[in-house]
C-alpha cells in the first residue's frame, strides 16, 4: 500500500500558504506605502507566525527548503516522496 | 458605484457568414477605479485572502471563467 500523508499534514500546509500570501500581499503593499507603521506591525507579526508554522511542518514532515536554509532529518530524506507537485 | 464587467453590443453585417457574437464583456476591476491604495483598508481572514485572491476585499474581482455569454435578442 503506498504512502499516503495524514490529514494534519495537508492543513498545515494550507495554513502555511494561507499565511506566505498574506506576507506577499503585504510586501507588495508595503513597496508603496513604506510608512504605513501598522501594515509593518501586521507584516511582522505573520513573519513570526509563518516561521513557527514551518519549524512545526519541518519538525514532522522533514525539510521545507534545501541547502541548509532547513535542517535534515536522518536519514536524509528531501528527496522522499511526496515531491511539491504530487502533495 | 462602479460594475466590474462591461458589455458591449458588437455590429454584425448582414453579409457576415458567420454566426453573429451579439453580447461581448470585459472585466473592469476594483484597483483600475482606485487609485493609490488608502491605508488601512478591511482586510479578509488569511485563509480567506487566499481563496479570494488578495487580501483587501475592496480589491477583490470574481474574474469569472469561461460562462454563457449573455445571448439575448
Amino acid at each position: 500500500m503506498n504512502k499516503t500523508m495524514p490529514p494534519e499534514f495537508y492543513q498545515l500546509l494550507e495554513e502555511i500558504q494561507a499565511v506566505d500570501f498574506v506576507l506577499v500581499e503585504l510586501t507588495l503593499y508595503l513597496d508603496t506605502h513604506p510608512d504605513d507603521y501598522e501594515a509593518i506591525q501586521q507584516f511582522n507579526h505573520y513573519a513570526k507566525q509563518s516561521k513557527t508554522l514551518k519549524k512545526q511542518y519541518e519538525k514532522s514532515y522533514g525539510p521545507l527548503k534545501q541547502y541548509g536554509a532547513s535542517y535534515s532529518t536522518y536519514p536524509w530524506s528531501w528527496d522522499d516522496t511526496p515531491w511539491p507537485w504530487q502533495v | 458605484m462602479y460594475t466590474q464587467t462591461k458589455y458591449y453590443y458588437p455590429y454584425h453585417s448582414p453579409f457576415d457568414p458567420c454566426k453573429p457574437i451579439k453580447v461581448k464583456s470585459y472585466e473592469t476591476p476594483p484597483n483600475l477605479y482606485m487609485g493609490f491604495q488608502p491605508p488601512s483598508l478591511p482586510q479578509f481572514q488569511p485563509r480567506e485572502a487566499l481563496y479570494h485572491g488578495t487580501l483587501w476585499p475592496a480589491l477583490f474581482s470574481p474574474y469569472p471563467g469561461k460562462r454563457e455569454v449573455v445571448d439575448n435578442e
